[in-house]
């Protein structure tokens, strides 16, 4: 088991969607790998989440229009927007007016804006962080910064999603460990990079087929494929028996056997016809806005119950930047807020009346957030010095602010949290020491948190 | 790590096993010491550390650069004459291995048919190596083989796994046309191209080893280029992939990847800091740097005088077109914009009013700044025209605009990216850039133009590339020879006799057959570099033509004292690679479409209906786009971001669902079943044996001959059922 082949220090291919048999079901799973070899050596903290539901807004939420208000006193007034992009010379900015009206909520008195009514209602569950930060000002390099929380390409970096379900496995071998729903922002989103295909996410869709190729082709009868697959085994028969020590011949068994595990478990996931209508409502499913992110959010919420690791749900990824992107005008954030608000308080409070968010931590972000003046009189710019993410459940303490954005808003000043204190938060809420996620590439330590990255602690229960 | 050496490369590839997340505990001391030592050695520099024994402080010291003295070929233990068996008889015999007789005639020509041209023999074809029982047979067979254009194709596609083939990445310019170089590949394989020369071209665009003639009569010449090498180029233009400054990452692709390729090197690691394991400083990388600095990417016009001027006409129709629709829009809007305009500009403070209402031509330096940090607020898009248009006016406005979007300007000309040497550039002073950042170069640090591992500095007389090129093909340099040689020998038998084929560095370890290597790549130099040559020595030798299938004793016997088969006791069975999976279905639809050469197609895209060899669906990568087909994702296809010496061989459930459900396996299903009842009207026996000869290269035995005909029930329609049946074997997916 040398090191080797490594371009320069080493990688694997990309691929979506990929696993390999041989190496255990879905996904290559350490606790299962070293409880088989009778230690717990990877030292565990208590872990408080079991899963993971990250909701990916793609194009950067304006968090001032959402849930970081500033006031109107600056509005009309020249910025200096120095340090924007990569422009260090003086650029004057006129700041522009926020036109939301923001409500205290709950016992907490959060406020949020008009645009989020009903995430407002469960905000007592939701811890706000409104000192966020990332370094990459254009979408894609910033999305993969957020993604893998690394900006070099020297090595092809892992998604979060990726490195849990390496670290973790799956409790259900049926179904993947870590699955994607919606269109992300960059195919980056779903890679498992250097950590191997086998972690890579898996997009799943609502519908009756979730999985490409999960069903036989539509003039295939039952009956045919069951004769089919009874020919197919017999006539494997003799090559399987001559080449018996190859585990890949083995392994190709046992794919067979996964793929009709899966075609008879994941229609079933995503089956909605036993979900009662007021759950359904709930969610928004049928709503004229809602229906869409509704469905993948109830989806996300039966994936957790059937013991899916890592759930990342995009949202108004659309090929290009992410419909998030109001360059133009903020106004065009409203819908994309009407469809999500309330499918996000839905899933919250559906969680919590089943006692699943204790352990089901919820993230919801973005690449960045938007600068508090405009190129174009009523939208924002790309903001990366400053925005708002916030988490609920699996042991966060909800109705939390932690901190604080400058006076209009363009950059973290106060406990400011970088992408890799964000990741190092969901990490250990899962039972992980993000210090000690370290793996070796030809010689080479890397990680998935870079060193002095600390969890947000003030946001744990 | 659970999983097996046979099916999953990883381990082998990179030691990600979960062992080192353990390591963190139980290692993690020893892991945290060695950190800190190889850090020291880091600062101290080159030499002065001691702590680590093992890797070599000179390059004299690393086995890799070693001359390559041709060994003795071992005598007895084999009666065959091919020297690559006499090393393997007596690596086995050393080891008490018994090897596996020959393989059956069918599944040798199955072998190499696949091997040598990446498709499945036809029945024709294993009907004439039948009836050809002479001792010529076999090497008529691999004669025809390697004639075979098709073959080109197949080693084509390897090399370009190595080079790096894409037809897109991140930010491309060389993006239309690099399928030129692509076909060069390919043509020149098939030409045999000696391989120094087949290197030399593609870095220098001239394959030529003497650039300089002096004739009898004394007059001195340059040798021209060979018109096509112009193509070859396309492996350096491929590198320029930056935003914004596509030159950039030009020369980092260029060091990387020829070292990585040519030298098996991992230069790469010396971007950021002086190797950790091999002689190789921070200044080494970027010497070698150097040499391609002064290249930019330029296209290169492909178009004959006639298409010129055609095209020419095209974009004067376009352009008028264009402006027509322009204009009478901008007359259109005229009043909305103004409107607009001047609310925003009335809304600015009056100093920045009064800058930017003087013309362009007479505002200060300030106001001109002013005029420029406000142009993002004066600029009015159409939505927000449309805000303050009645309903009537925004369909009339649409009107335009869909007229405008229906405008296509005329297909570019066609044309090839190439690199050339920038005077400028070739003159500026180069730095050592920390952690290769352009922006941070050490000053302090100087370098001048060079490569690694050498202990004179290289005079560049016939220029920096050249220089490079004529140092790589030099007879006394063996990292060539070992690390092309070993990449053939691991194509055709899946793994090397060094292990690790990228890195001849002290973190390859040490080779498994040493002896062979040098033996092999001597020879090759002997030969001319001839690839050709290599091949057919290889399938030529008994080793390649032993039976993978291993009785029961011999396997006991054996998989004990070399489970991973490095001694190549058994030919390894491998599975086929995504190109050759749907090439081998093709063939059974009887739709594969054999002709070489021109643009990759999209598989996934509208353009699906091509039956074309897989080599030329398009691949790549793009951060914002899906650029590499589901399938080839599937199936372990290398999109061309690395130096991939070797496909993995993944066993996946999705690999099942694609090829008991998707589309593809249904219609080949379809077709391969009416061919076969077609060729066979009636005759559901003769059909079912005609299925075997064409997906698996065999006859059925007399129980698989009424196993079908019991699933048939002298049912024709069935037969879709049984085809179906042999496509998803897994002696269909693998080659034994």
């Amino acid at each position: 088991m040398t090191s080797s082949s490594i371009y320069p220090c080493g990688r694997f291919a990309r691929r979506r969607f990929l696993h390999q048999v041989g190496a255990g079901f879905f996904g290559t799973a350490i606790g299962a790998v070293l409880a088989a070899d009778g230690g717990n050596s990877v030292p565990r903290i208590t872990p408080r989440a079991r899963s993971v539901i990250f909701l990916f807004m793609c194009g950067g939420v304006s968090h001032l229009d959402t849930f970081d208000p500033k006031g109107n006193g600056m509005a009309g007034k020249l910025i200096n927007a120095v340090g924007f992009g990569d422009n260090m010379a003086e650029m004057m900015r006129p700041v522009i007016p926020c036109h939301r009206t923001f409500t205290p909520c709950g016992k907490s008195g959060i406020p949020v804006s008009d645009w989020f009514p009903h995430v407002g209602s469960v905000m007592d569950e939701i811890a706000v962080v409104r000192s966020m930060y990332c370094h990459e000002t254009n979408h894609f390099p910033a999305v993969v910064e957020m993604a893998t929380g690394h900006r070099d390409r020297l090595l092809e970096h892992p998604t979060l999603g990726s490195w849990v379900s390496f670290a973790l496995g799956n409790e259900n071998q049926n179904l993947p460990t870590f699955v994607n729903l919606g269109r992300p922002s960059s195919a980056v989103q779903l890679s498992g990079g250097y950590l191997g295909a086998t972690v890579s996410a898996t997009p799943f869709q609502p519908g009756e087929v979730p999985i490409p190729n999960l069903k036989p082709p539509k003039n295939t009868s039952a009956a045919d494929r069951e004769r089919q697959m009874q020919l197919l085994s017999a006539m494997n028969e003799e090559f399987r028996r001559d080449y018996a020590i190859h585990s890949a011949i083995a392994a190709r068994t046992r794919s067979y056997e996964l793929a009709a595990r899966m075609q008879a478990c994941a229609p079933e996931a995503v089956d909605f016809s036993n979900e009662p209508e007021s759950i359904r409502q709930q969610y928004g499913v049928g709503g004229a806005d809602t229906d869409d992110f509704g469905k993948r959010l109830l989806l996300a919420r039966r994936l957790v119950e059937r013991g899916v690791r890592f759930i990342q749900v995009c949202h108004a990824g659309n090929g290009g930047n992410g419909a998030w992107d109001a360059h133009d005008d903020m106004g065009s954030h409203a819908p994309l807020c009407r469809q999500t608000d309330r499918p996000i308080a839905g899933l919250i409070s559906d969680l919590k009346q089943r006692g699943l968010l204790d352990t089901t931590l919820v993230v919801w972000t973005s690449e960045f957030g938007r600068t508090p003046w405009s190129q174009n009189t009523t939208g924002r710019d790309h903001n990366p010095k400053g925005f708002t993410s916030w988490l609920a459940g699996g042991g966060v303490r909800g109705g939390t602010i932690w901190g604080r954005t400058d006076d209009v808003g363009y950059r973290a000043v106060q406990d400011k949290v970088y992408i890799n204190d964000l990741q190092a938060t969901i990490i250990c809420q899962l039972g992980l020491d993000p210090k000690q996620m370290e793996i070796e590439i030809s010689g080479r330590p890397v990680r998935l948190v870079e060193e002095g990255s600390e969890p947000i602690r003030g946001i744990l229960a | 790590m659970v999983s097996s050496p046979n099916c999953f490369e990883v381990p082998r590839n990179v030691n990600v096993a979960p062992s080192s997340f353990r390591r963190t505990v139980d290692a993690g001391w020893r892991a945290i010491t060695v950190r800190v030592v190889l850090a020291l050695w880091a600062v101290l520099g080159w030499g002065v550390a001691t702590s680590a024994p093992t890797i070599p402080k000179t390059p004299e010291e690393l086995w890799a650069l070693r001359p390559i003295v041709r060994p003795a070929v071992p005598e007895g233990g084999t009666a065959s004459k091919n020297p690559i068996d006499a090393f393997i008889a007596k690596s086995c015999r050393d080891r008490g291995l018994t090897t596996t007789g020959p393989a059956d005639p069918l599944v040798w020509l199955r072998r190499v048919t696949f091997d040598l041209t990446g498709l499945a023999p036809t029945p024709a074809e294993q009907e004439s190596y039948l009836e050809d029982s002479s001792a010529g047979g076999r090497d008529k067979a691999i004669a025809r083989l390697l004639g075979s254009e098709q073959h080109g194709v197949r080693y084509g596609r390897h090399w370009l796994d190595v080079l790096r083939y894409a037809d897109f990445d991140e930010n491309m310019p060389a993006t239309p046309g690099i399928h030129y170089w692509r076909d060069w590949v390919i043509h020149a394989i098939n030409q045999d191209l000696p391989f120094d020369d087949f290197v030399r071209a593609q870095i220098t665009g001239n394959r030529a080893a003497k650039r300089k003639t002096i004739s009898p009569e004394g007059h001195l010449s340059e040798v021209p280029p060979r018109p096509e090498d112009r193509f070859a180029l396309g492996f350096l233009a491929r590198g320029a992939t930056s935003p914004g400054n596509a030159d950039y990452q030009l020369s980092f692709s260029a060091v990387e990847t020829i070292s990585t390729a040519f030298m098996g090197m991992t230069i790469g690691c010396a971007k950021c800091h002086d190797h950790f394991f091999d002689p190789i400083r921070q200044a080494d990388y970027y010497s070698m740097k150097a040499i391609f600095d002064p290249l930019v990417v330029r296209p290169m016009d492909l178009a004959t005088p006639e298409q010129v001027f055609a095209h020419g006409r095209s974009v004067a129709e376009h352009e008028s077109r264009l402006q027509r629709v322009v204009e009478a829009m901008r007359r259109f809007v005229a009043p909305y914009h103004t409107q607009l305009y001047e609310e925003r500009l009335s809304a600015l403070p009056p100093e920045a009013q009064a800058a930017i209402r003087k013309p362009e031509k007479q505002r200060s330096a300030a106001e001109q700044k002013i005029a420029e940090d406000y142009h993002p607020i004066l600029r009015i898009d159409p939505i927000k025209m449309k805000a303050i248009m009645t309903p009537e006016v925004i369909k009339e406005y649409d009107g335009y605009l869909k007229q405008l979007a229906a405008l296509k300007a005329p297909e570019p000309l066609p044309v090839f990216w190439t690199v050339e040497d920038d005077a400028k550039r070739a003159s500026e002073k180069r730095y050592v850039l920390t952690t290769g950042d352009p922006a941070r170069p050490k000053l302090s640090q100087e370098v001048q133009p060079g490569f690694p591992l050498v202990t004179r500095p290289p005079e560049f007389r016939d220029g920096r590339r050249e220089t490079l090129a004529d140092w790589l093909t030099a007879a006394e340099n063996p990292l060539l020879p070992r690390v092309a040689v070993n990449r053939i020998w691991q194509w055709h038998f899946g793994s090397g006799l060094h292990g690790s084929a990228n890195d001849f560095g002290s973190l390859g370890g040490a080779p498994i057959h040493p002896q062979l290597l040098d033996y092999l790549a001597a020879e090759f130099i002997a030969h001319r570099y001839s690839m050709k040559w290599l091949h057919t020595l290889i399938v030529t030798s008994e080793t390649y033509q032993r039976a993978s299938r291993v009785t029961a004793d011999a396997a006991i016997a054996n998989q004990r004292i070399d489970p991973d088969n490095r001694m190549y006791w058994k030919y390894p069975l491998n599975r086929l690679e995504a190109e050759s999976i749907r090439d081998a279905l093709l063939q059974a639809a009887g739709t594969l479409e054999l002709h070489l050469g021109g643009k990759s197609f999209d598989m996934g895209g509208t353009n699906v209906s091509s039956n074309r060899r897989t080599a030329y669906v398009q691949r790549g990568y793009r951060s914002y786009q899906e650029v590499m087909p589901a399938y080839l994702q599937t199936f372990d296809a290398e999109d061309g971001r690395i130096v991939c010496p070797r496909r993995n061989q993944t066993v996946t459930a999705p690999q099942a669902l694609f090829l008991m459900n998707d589309s593809l396996t249904e219609d080949v299903s379809k077709l391969f079943a009416a061919r076969l009842a077609g060729e066979f009207p009636g005759d559901l026996t003769s059909a079912v044996r005609a299925g075997y000869r064409q997906a698996l290269g065999r006859h059925p035995t007399s129980t698989e001959e009424v196993r079908a005909s019991t699933y048939l029930a002298g049912d024709p329609s069935r037969l879709k059922g049984f085809s179906w049946a042999v496509l998803n074997l897994d002696e269909f997916l693998y080659l034994r």
